[in-house]
């Protein structure tokens, strides 16, 4: 061939402008990431901007629901944390029976101000504690005697992304690791950014080969062909992507936590109108099995402070009532605390579900703490009815076709 | 050419690869699994010595390891830091704390760049990919354990038993003080048997879920009471020791945890977890058949769970050169990093903050896995972010150091390590100048044959020649935008 092929095209209109200047959709049609080619092929109109958005915080490790909404007047509270169970003059009331944790301080401002919702001891039957498998059934959304190859929002995107003419990925994760919970049956455009702060940038001069090279591979099946696609989206999110968090300016100050920062980079790309409909933060180091107390409200802190800035930003920008965020973990933890002054695995835990069209306030049952030493809490919330309720009246898709039938939805939307 | 896995029996898969299919494709294969690459005078040497005595070379001993010069002066000092926290209050006790805590990040950091120029070298290579598949089933991690004496400890634990009995390193690694901090074995006693240990040495270090109850996790807690370790040191805490009697997998008595291991490797599971790792860790995303594994699970569990036996059985098997098992598998980051340095004959540069943040950002930190299951690997470790990291370790590696962005500690410590020897940290242009002086044709057969592991397609041949053969007056920047281009592609992350 002559010279190299240039560059991906950028965005969608670039892509029809070269289109369009005669190099052809068919030449694109192999370099080009295959939502593009729909798009342009099915003349699909723009997105439109008012899509509902989920942000889904993972408290990993298992957090200790106890002791982030704590049921401060229950005698048994005191029986089975008798070193930590916390003082009732160190909690922030919600009612006369339970309080967050003085950590959660913001949390429960937004409480006040009706955008905060807690659904109480939510959990599953048959519970496993093991974190890799309770994380799995969390993120799958199976039963507890099943095991699913694919995850809930992997579902959802199979569901509701096929054909979807957006240049955007369908979810986006800031973690370590890709969620579970995206994995699909068919090839979705998900993005991963990095929790931390990006070092220098790639040389540029050979981006034209490696580009022709991922445009003329003949391997297409297997892992060739996963990590040519990976590339090929990569590289064109990448450049779009960049450009939008470096550019932003928020509208609320963030505290100086990798967590916070994470949060900041989801208003930036929901404020830059992409059509992501997901996006995955990952908040790690709730197994607690020792030390607790200082360890946890360290935790708590980062997380409260980091959503009531991120809420704020995104009031500031009017966006708010786009997006819902809710927290999950794999399991609560063990009621009574075990001599290390840490806790071990347990069961059912609360999430918090945030945004201004929640409705505010508590949600479901809390616990029955009248058990044995070491006995574990028995839910009251299945945690597939959470998620039907997230996706019959917030991303507007037939929970059953992702769960099945039975999971009746709760009333915080 | 091999027989598929289809038409493998149970049996067969692990008989011994027959002379005639040793070519150099499974020469190939089996360099860039077992190690970091196939360099051409290591393929040459494979095929010329046979499959078994290069298995024989490769795991007849474990390479020495001294402990780098940041893990020895932190033993040093490690009583007057303990001292000066234990001596001091309030803000003073917080300061001791925090130097404590830098010195042993420091070490970490030394450690970690010790251990990939070890594993850099060529001799050592194989051996330590094993010890880090072992690490990634014996986990613990830094995060956690923050003292770095015990982490270099217990890789040096996993060392010293890594070709040895399995039953034996069980028992080793459950005395190992990271160990005991990593899953709290630290403070479980009789009256409050702490469980973390318990279940992941059923869970994720030798049987699997599914192969044990709740309740043999409870009593097997019991018998691991006491166990404590103190600045390093394990210390068997008699009287906080559960001597009651436990009833685990059926059998009753008063276990010790030695007692607790000999059990678990009495177990079926016990035969085919490790196996099952190694496939997963070398070999393919895609468990093999649970037939094939019972078989080599039966035969290793009767030689005493022998680890060298079983990397030459497995290593050396039809099984593990099946075709479906050729140049398609995700190579891990250190992988990655190390075989790209020896692909281009260059050395760990010493700079950690270059090193060490290179391999955050493709996701594997040596001595840090993200928990207690290791990585997962395969197509865990693609995403747009590994990839973005992946492309920026190339470029570093293909153009000069700029001295201008390193502080003073770095620039000595990189003109300290220059002057022992020519050693490369990375290619400059007058390596590329080099390659520009050839003509075309040999210039991108020699591009290709540096950077594609299996024989390229005439249509990618074809791109590089095209490529080289417009090259005009740059044409040394043309040859490493050509060589930059490849690495990144997705055949060189395959191996």
């Amino acid at each position: 061939m002559g010279k190299p092929t240039p560059y991906l095209p950028f965005t969608r209109r670039e892509f029809l402008r070269f289109s369009s200047r005669g190099i052809g959709l068919l030449a694109f049609s192999r370099v080009a990431p295959g939502f593009l080619v729909e798009s342009v092929a099915a003349q699909a109109p723009a997105p439109e901007k008012d899509r509902t958005i989920l942000v889904l915080i993972q408290l990993a490790g298992g957090n200790d629901g106890l002791n982030t909404v704590v049921p401060y007047a229950d005698p048994h509270y005191r029986r089975l944390r008798p070193t930590l169970g916390i003082a009732a003059d160190q909690l922030v009331k919600i009612d006369d029976r339970l309080a967050l944790h003085t950590a959660c301080a913001p949390l429960h401002r937004l409480l006040q101000e009706g955008k905060l919702g807690i659904v109480q001891n939510v959990g599953y039957p048959n519970p496993n504690r093991s974190h890799f498998r309770s994380t799995e059934i969390w993120e799958t959304a199976a039963a507890s005697t099943q095991t699913l190859p694919t995850g809930w929002l992997g579902r959802y995107f199979d569901n509701a992304c096929p054909g979807a003419p957006d240049p955007d990925p369908c979810g986006v994760n800031i973690s370590h690791e890709l969620p579970q919970s995206f994995l699909s049956e068919h090839d979705h455009p998900t993005f991963s950014l990095s929790p931390q702060p990006r070092g220098g940038r790639a040389g540029r001069d050979n981006l034209p080969l490696l580009e022709s090279l991922l445009a003329h591979s003949p391997d297409d099946h297997g892992n060739a062909g996963y990590l040519r696609h990976t590339m090929m989206d990569a590289l064109v999110t990448e450049k779009r992507f960049q450009k939008i968090l470096a550019d932003y300016s928020a509208g609320a100050e963030y505290p100086a936590t990798p967590f916070a920062g994470s949060l900041r980079n989801v208003a930036a790309l929901v404020a830059a109108g992409t059509a992501t409909r997901v996006y995955y933060v990952s908040l790690t180091g709730f197994d607690t099995h020792s030390n607790q107390p200082g360890t946890h409200a360290h935790l708590l802190r980062q997380l409260s402070e980091g959503l009531a800035a991120f809420q704020h930003d995104l009031e500031t920008k009017r966006l708010d009532g786009q997006v819902l965020t809710m927290t999950f973990s794999e399991f609560g933890r063990r009621p009574s605390e075990n001599e290390s002054r840490g806790t071990d695995h347990g069961t059912s835990a609360p999430l918090f579900v945030m945004g201004p069209r929640v409705k505010a306030g508590l949600h479901g049952t809390a616990p029955n703490l009248a058990v044995d030493r070491n006995q574990d809490l028995e839910f009251s919330t299945d945690f597939r009815q959470v998620y039907a309720t997230v996706l019959d009246r917030w991303l507007g898709c037939d929970s059953a076709r992702i769960l099945g039938t039975g999971h009746r939805t709760l009333g915080f939307l | 050419m091999s027989d598929p896995l289809s038409t493998l029996s149970p049996q067969t898969a692990w008989e011994p690869l027959p002379k005639a299919q040793w070519d150099e494709s499974a020469a190939r294969h089996l360099l860039q699994r077992i190690g970091f690459s196939a360099t051409p005078a290591a393929l040459v040497q494979a095929q010329h010595d046979g499959l078994g005595a290069t298995l024989d070379r490769a795991f007849a001993r474990m390479p020495d390891f001294p402990p780098p010069k940041g893990i020895t002066d932190l033993r040093a000092d490690l009583p007057a830091l303990v001292e000066s926290i234990r001596g001091t209050e309030g803000a003073e006790k917080r300061r001791a704390r925090q130097r404590a805590r830098e010195r042993s990040r420091e070490a970490l950091a030394d450690l970690t760049l010790a251990w990939l120029k070890h594993a850099s070298r060529l001799e050592n290579s194989i051996a330590e990919k094993w010890l880090l598949f072992l690490q990634d089933i014996w986990v613990v991690g830094s995060d956690k354990v923050k003292n770095t004496i015990l982490i270099h400890q217990h890789q040096d634990i996993l060392r010293r038993h890594a070709l040895g009995s399995e039953v034996a390193l069980a028992k080793a690694v459950s005395r190992s003080p990271a160990m005991i901090v990593y899953l709290d074995l630290q403070e479980s006693k009789p009256k409050a048997p702490n469980e973390n240990f318990a279940r992941e040495l059923f869970e994720l270090f030798t049987l699997g879920e599914g192969h044990y109850t709740e309740n043999d996790i409870k009593q097997a807690a019991r018998a691991f009471t006491g166990y404590r370790q103190r600045l390093g040191e394990f210390i068997e805490a008699r009287r906080q020791h559960d001597t009651g009697r436990k009833t685990v997998f059926g059998h009753t008595g008063s276990y010790n945890g030695d007692g607790i291991i000999d059990l678990a490797f009495r177990q079926p599971a016990a035969g085919t977890f490790l196996p099952r790792e190694m496939a997963r860790f070398y070999l393919t995303d895609a468990p093999l058949p649970g037939a094939h594994l019972a078989v080599l699970g039966a035969w290793w569990a009767g030689h005493d769970y022998d680890l060298r036996q079983l990397t030459l059985r497995f290593f050396g098997s039809r099984l593990f050169f099946a075709p479906e098992f050729r140049g398609n598998y995700i190579k891990s980051p250190v992988q990655f990093y190390l075989g790209l340095l020896q692909d281009l004959d260059l050395q760990v540069m010493p700079v950690p903050r270059y090193v060490i943040g290179a391999l955050r950002q493709m996701g594997q930190m040596p001595f840090n896995p993200p928990n207690v299951r290791g990585w997962v690997g395969g197509r865990a470790w693609i995403n747009s972010t590994t990839l973005a990291a992946r492309r920026q370790v190339v470029n570093g590696l293909l153009r000069p150091i700029n001295t201008e962005a390193l502080n003073a500690d770095e620039r000595h410590a990189l003109e300290r390590a220059q002057q022992e020897s020519s050693v490369r940290f990375s290619r400059d242009e007058a390596w590329f100048e080099q390659w520009a002086s050839r003509p075309d044709a040999e210039l991108t057969a020699q591009l290709l044959a540096l950077a594609q592991p299996s024989p390229p397609s005439t249509e990618l041949a074809g791109q590089i020649a095209a490529f080289v053969r417009n090259s005009g007056e740059y044409r040394a920047t043309t040859v490493r935008a050509a060589l930059a281009a490849l690495l990144e592609s997705p055949g060189y992350q395959l191996c």
